[in-house]
C-alpha cells in the first residue's frame, strides 16, 4: 500500500517536473500528456479487467459518454467542463449499472463479447443521434482562450498538472480498491465466485460497484481527452480498437491487475505510437496497429503476466 | 427447543436426475450431526441447497425460524450458515491468511478482520501456515483452511464437506477434538459429511443417511449403523437397486 | 404483404450464406473450446482470395471460394499450431487477447497489403433477377444460397461419413477418450481450426459474389457471426446453419421498419439479450 502510493507520487512528480521544464507548446510535453491519459485509461480498465477479471472490450462506451457529455453541455448550455465532468461520470456509472443487468452473470469470453457489442452499439447510437451528438462529422470544443474555468489552454504544457491530477485520482482509486476491503472481495470473486458468495460476499453488488467506479473514472478520462484534442467524433471516442482494446492492451502489456502495469504499458505504447505515426504512417497506413497486434500476441504467448513481471518475478499471477 | 435448521420436502433436480427427493429433517442448536451416504447419494447437493448455491425445485428451508430458500448464498452466510467445499475452494492467488481475512472483511474493517483471521487459523491449528501460498499447502491443510475461512464468517451453523479426508487416524482424532471444541466453546452447530465411519460415528450425536437422494435413516450412531437400509446401501446388495 | 414475402425470401437466401460463415466459428468453439474473435478476419481473407482469383484467373467467386477455403485452411492450421496451441489451457484472458491480437494483425495486414479501397467483382448474372410469383429473386442471392446449401451438405458428409470428421466430433465430445482411440488430438485441433476458418473464408468468397471486400469487411461481420452462433448454440453445427437463416430474415425484415444505420443496432441488442437470457442458444436445451 505504502509502496503503491510512493510509486504514484514519484510518477506524478516526474510528470510535473517535465511539464515545468519542457517547452510548453512543444511536442515532448504533448507526449507526456498522452502518456498520462493512456496510463489513466489503462488503470480504469485495470479496475474491472485486473481486479475482478472481467475482460471488458467496451470501455469506449464510457470514454465516449464522458467526452460527449461535457462537450455537448458546454456547446449547448455553456456549462464548464468542470461541471460536465461529474455529470458525465454519473451518467457513465448509471449506464454501467444498466449494462450489468444483462452482462452480470456472463463469464470469460461471453462477457467480453457482450461488452464489445455494447461499445459498438453506443458508437452507432452516437453516430445516428445527430441532434444529441452532432452526428458522424463530430464536434469541436469551442476555444475561448486560455482558461482554467473552461479547462482549455493553448499548448500542451498547461494540461500537465490537470492530467497529473486525473492520473493520481485514478491510481489512488485503484490502490484503495486493490488493498482495501473491496479489493479483497474483488479478488475473491475473480478466484472463485461460489466460494466468495458462501463466505458472505455479495458478488453481484461488489462487481456492480467496481464496474461503476471504473466506468465513472473512464468517463472522466474521456472528458479530459476532449478538452485536450478539442475535437471528437463517434469513431474516435467510441472506437473499439483505439479505445476499448487499447485500454486493455496498455494494462496487459504492463501487467494485469498491478498498479504499475498500466503505467509501464503507457510508457511503452504511447512513445511507440508516436514514433510509428511520425515515421511510417504516411507511407503505410495500418502499420502501427499491426505492430500493436503483434505485441499483444507476443505478450500473451510469451509473457502472460506482462512487463512488470520482469521485475517482480514472484507475484502477479492472473 | 426450536430447530436452528429446518428442511421440509426439499427436492433438487439436475435435468432428468433427481439428486435430492423430498428430504426433510431438523437440526437443534448446538447439535453435531453426521451426514452419511455412498458416493453420489446427494450429500454435497444437500449442502449446496442449504447455503443457497442451488435452488431447490420444491420444498422449504428455514434458518433460525426464517425462510432462506431462494436467498442468495451471501445472504444466507450473513444470516449464519455457510459450508466448506468438498475438493476445497480456497482462493488460489492469495495466502492462507488473506483467504480468511477476505471472509472476515465482509463484516469487519481490515484491521479487525486480520486479527480475527489469525484467531480462526489458530483455532484449527494452522497458525504457523498463515503466510503460505495455497498451492504449497497439503490437502488436509487446505481442508482445515476452509474451516478457518468459514469460521471467519461467524457462523451459527457450519456444514463441513469431507474436511477429514486424507487424514491419518491420529490427525483425524485431533480434528475431531477441534470440532468438538468449536461446538462446546462457541455453540456452533455442525453438520459433517464424512466417509470415514469410525470418525463420523465418534463425533456425531445424530446421523442422517442419504441414498439416491432420499433420506433413508436418522437416529443415534448406534441405531443408524444397525439400520438394514443403511447396511444394504453401503454393502450394495442387489435389492438396493430399487431404492 | 409482398414486401414482407420479398424480405423473407431475401433473408432466407442471405441467411443461408451467414450460416456457412458462422458454422466455422461454431466448429472452432465446439472442438477447441476457444472463442475466436478473429474468425471474421479469416472470412475477410477468404474474400480477398476469391477476389484475386476472379481478377487474375477469371474465376467466378463461387468457384474461387474453393481456393479461399484451401488457402485459409492452411493458414488457419498453421496459426493453430504456432499460436492457438500454446494457449489451449491458458486462462480466458489470454485466449481472448490472443485472438483479439490476431484480429488486429489480420485486419491491418490486409490494409497494408491491399490498401483501404473496396473491391467488387463483376459477373454476368449479377444484375439478373427471376420473378417467382410476385417475388423478385436476385440470381446472385440465389446462386449464393445454392452454394451455401452445397457446402453445408458437404460439411455434413465430412463430419459424419469420414474418419477425420468422426475424429473431430470425438475430440469435441471428449478429448481424453478420443486420445484413447488413437486420435492425435493436437493434429485434430489444427485440422479443426483450419476447417473452421476455411469454412468462414469459403463463406466470404460466396458473400463476395454479391458484395464487396475491404480490410474492414471482417469488422462488419464479426458481431453478425457471433449473433448467429449464439442464437444457434455455441458449438452446434446445425444450430449455426439455422441461426444464420433466422438472422438473415431478421435483418432483411428490419430494413422494412428501420433506417439502415440502425439495423446493426437491432442486431447488437438482440445479441446482448441472447447472451444474457439464452446463452445456450434458442435451439439448445438448458444444461447445467
Ligand atoms: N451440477 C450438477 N449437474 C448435474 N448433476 C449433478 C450436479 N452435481 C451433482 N450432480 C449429480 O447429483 C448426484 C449427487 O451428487 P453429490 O455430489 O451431491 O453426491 P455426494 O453424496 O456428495 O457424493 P460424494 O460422496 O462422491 O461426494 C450425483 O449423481 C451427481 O452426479
Ligand atoms: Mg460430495
Amino acid at each position: 500500500m505504502m509502496r503503491s502510493l510512493l510509486i504514484i507520487a514519484a510518477v506524478a512528480c516526474v510528470a510535473l517536473l517535465l511539464g515545468a521544464v519542457l517547452q510548453p507548446r512543444g511536442y515532448a510535453v504533448r507526449v507526456v500528456c498522452l502518456i498520462l491519459l493512456a496510463a489513466s485509461l489503462g488503470q480504469c480498465w485495470n479496475i474491472v479487467g485486473g481486479l475482478a477479471n472481467q475482460v471488458s472490450l467496451g470501455h469506449a462506451a464510457f470514454f465516449g459518454i464522458g467526452a460527449y457529455t461535457s462537450t455537448m453541455l458546454q456547446i449547448k448550455f455553456g456549462l464548464s467542463p468542470w461541471a460536465g465532468l461529474p455529470i458525465g461520470m454519473l451518467f457513465a456509472a448509471l449506464v454501467s449499472v444498466l449494462l450489468s443487468i444483462p452482462t452480470m452473470r456472463l463469464k470469460g469470453p461471453y462477457f467480453s463479447l457482450a461488452t464489445l457489442a455494447f461499445g459498438e452499439a453506443c458508437r452507432i447510437v452516437a453516430t445516428a443521434a445527430t441532434g444529441l451528438t452532432g452526428g458522424p462529422q463530430g464536434v469541436s470544443v469551442p476555444f475561448a482562450g486560455n482558461s482554467w474555468l473552461l479547462l482549455q489552454f493553448r499548448g500542451a504544457g498547461a494540461y500537465v498538472p490537470v492530467f497529473v491530477g486525473l492520473f493520481v485520482v485514478v491510481c489512488v482509486a485503484f490502490t484503495l480498491l486493490a488493498n482495501g476491503r473491496l479489493g479483497y472481495m474483488l479478488r475473491a470473486i475473480r478466484e472463485n465466485e461460489d466460494a466468495a458468495e458462501v463466505t458472505g460476499i455479495n458478488t453481484l453488488g461488489v462487481r456492480l460497484a467496481g464496474g461503476a467506479i471504473s466506468a465513472a473514472l473512464t468517463a472522466a478520462t474521456g472528458t479530459m481527452f476532449a478538452q485536450f484534442t478539442f475535437f471528437i467524433d463517434p469513431d474516435i471516442v467510441f472506437s473499439a480498437t483505439s479505445i476499448s482494446i487499447r485500454a486493455a492492451l496498455i494494462a496487459i502489456l504492463g501487467g494485469v491487475g498491478t498498479l504499475a502495469g498500466p503505467i509501464v504499458g503507457a510508457l511503452v505504447i504511447v512513445p511507440l505510437e508516436e514514433l510509428l505515426s511520425a515515421y511510417l504512417s504516411n507511407k503505410a497506413a495500418g502499420i502501427a496497429p499491426l505492430i500493436f497486434g503483434l505485441i499483444l500476441i507476443g505478450i500473451v504467448v510469451w509473457r502472460p503476466s506482462g512487463l512488470v513481471s520482469l521485475v517482480t518475478q514472484r507475484r502477479g499471477r492472473t | 427447543m426450536t430447530p436452528i435448521v429446518e428442511v421440509a420436502g426439499v427436492t433438487v433436480r439436475f435435468g432428468g436426475l433427481v439428486a435430492l427427493s423430498d428430504v426433510s429433517f431438523a437440526v437443534r442448536p448446538g447439535e453435531i450431526i453426521g451426514l452419511i451416504g455412498p458416493n453420489g447419494a446427494g450429500k454435497t447437493t444437500l449442502f449446496s441447497a442449504l447455503v443457497g448455491l442451488n435452488r431447490p425445485d420444491a420444498g422449504a428451508i428455514a434458518l433460525d425460524g426464517q425462510r432462506i430458500d431462494g436467498l442468495r448464498p451471501h445472504r444466507i452466510a450473513r444470516l449464519g450458515m455457510t459450508k466448506t467445499f468438498q475438493n476445497t475452494a480456497l482462493f488460489p492467488a492469495m495466502t492462507l491468511l488473506d483467504n480468511v481475512v477476505t471472509a472476515a472483511a465482509v463484516r469487519l474493517p481490515l484491521g479487525a478482520a486480520r486479527a480475527l483471521a489469525r484467531d480462526c487459523l489458530e483455532k484449527v491449528g494452522l497458525g504457523a501456515a498463515a503466510d503460505t501460498d495455497i498451492d504449497d499447502l497439503t490437502f488436509p491443510q487446505k481442508a482445515l483452511g476452509e474451516v478457518a475461512r468459514s469460521l471467519a464468517t461467524a457462523p451459527k451453523v457450519l456444514l463441513l464437506d469431507e474436511v477429514m479426508a486424507a487424514l491419518t487416524p491420529n490427525e483425524m482424532d485431533a480434528v475431531v477434538a477441534t470440532l468438538r471444541e468449536l461446538r462446546d466453546r462457541e455453540g456452533i452447530t455442525l453438520v459433517i459429511v464424512e466417509h470415514h465411519m469410525r470418525a463420523i460415528m465418534r463425533i456425531s450425536e445424530r446421523i442422517l443417511a442419504l441414498n439416491f437422494g432420499q433420506l433413508i435413516a436418522s437416529g443415534t450412531p448406534a441405531e443408524v449403523s444397525r439400520d438394514p437400509q443403511v447396511v444394504t446401501a453401503y454393502l450394495g446388495q442387489p435389492d438396493a437397486s430399487h431404492a | 404483404m409482398i414486401a414482407v414475402l420479398q424480405a423473407l425470401a431475401d433473408g432466407l437466401m442471405i441467411g443461408g450464406v451467414y450460416g456457412v460463415i458462422a458454422v466455422g466459428l461454431s466448429l472452432v468453439f465446439g472442438v477447441l473450446g476457444i472463442v475466436n474473435f478473429a474468425q471474421a478476419e479469416f472470412m475477410m481473407l477468404g474474400m480477398y482470395v476469391a477476389w484475386f482469383a476472379w481478377r487474375y484467373l477469371g474465376l467466378d467467386p463461387l468457384v474461387g471460394a474453393a481456393l479461399s477455403f484451401v488457402a485459409v485452411f492452411c493458414l488457419g492450421a498453421l496459426v493453430q499450431r504456432l499460436l492457438i496451441q500454446r494457449i489451449m489451457k491458458a486462462p480466458p484472458v489470454a485466449q481472448i487477447f490472443l485472438t483479439v491480437g490476431l484480429l488486429i494483425v489480420l485486419e491491418n495486414s490486409a490494409l497494408l497489403l491491399f490498401g483501404p479501397e473496396f473491391r467488387t467483382v463483376k459477373t454476368a448474372y449479377q444484375t439478373r433477377a427471376l420473378m417467382i410469383g410476385p417475388i423478385f429473386v436476385s440470381v446472385s442471392y440465389l446462386s449464393a444460397f445454392v452454394a451455401a446449401v452445397i457446402v453445408s451438405g458437404g460439411l455434413w458428409l465430412v463430419l459424419t461419413r469420414t474418419w477425420i470428421g468422426r475424429a473431430i466430433r470425438a475430440t469435441a465430445q471428449n478429448p481424453m477418450a478420443a486420445t484413447l482411440f488413437g486420435v492425435d488430438t493436437r493434429w485434430i485441433y489444427a485440422v479443426a481450426f483450419g476447417l473452421g476458418t476455411g469454412l468462414s473464408a469459403l463463406g466470404g468468397g460466396i458473400v463476395l459474389s454479391y458484395s464487396s471486400v475491404s480490410p474492414t469487411s471482417g469488422s462488419q461481420y464479426v458481431v453478425l457471426m457471433f449473433t448467429v452462433v449464439v442464437l444457434g448454440g455455441l458449438g452446434s453445427v446445425m444450430g449455426a446453419l439455422v441461426g444464420g437463416v433466422i438472422v438473415g430474415m431478421i435483418q432483411s425484415l428490419s430494413t422494412l421498419v428501420m433506417p439502415i444505420q440502425l439495423q446493426n443496432l437491432a442486431l447488437f441488442t438482440i445479441f446482448i439479450a441472447l447472451l444474457a437470457f439464452r446463452p445456450q442458444g434458442l435451439l439448445g436445451s438448458p444444461s447445467r
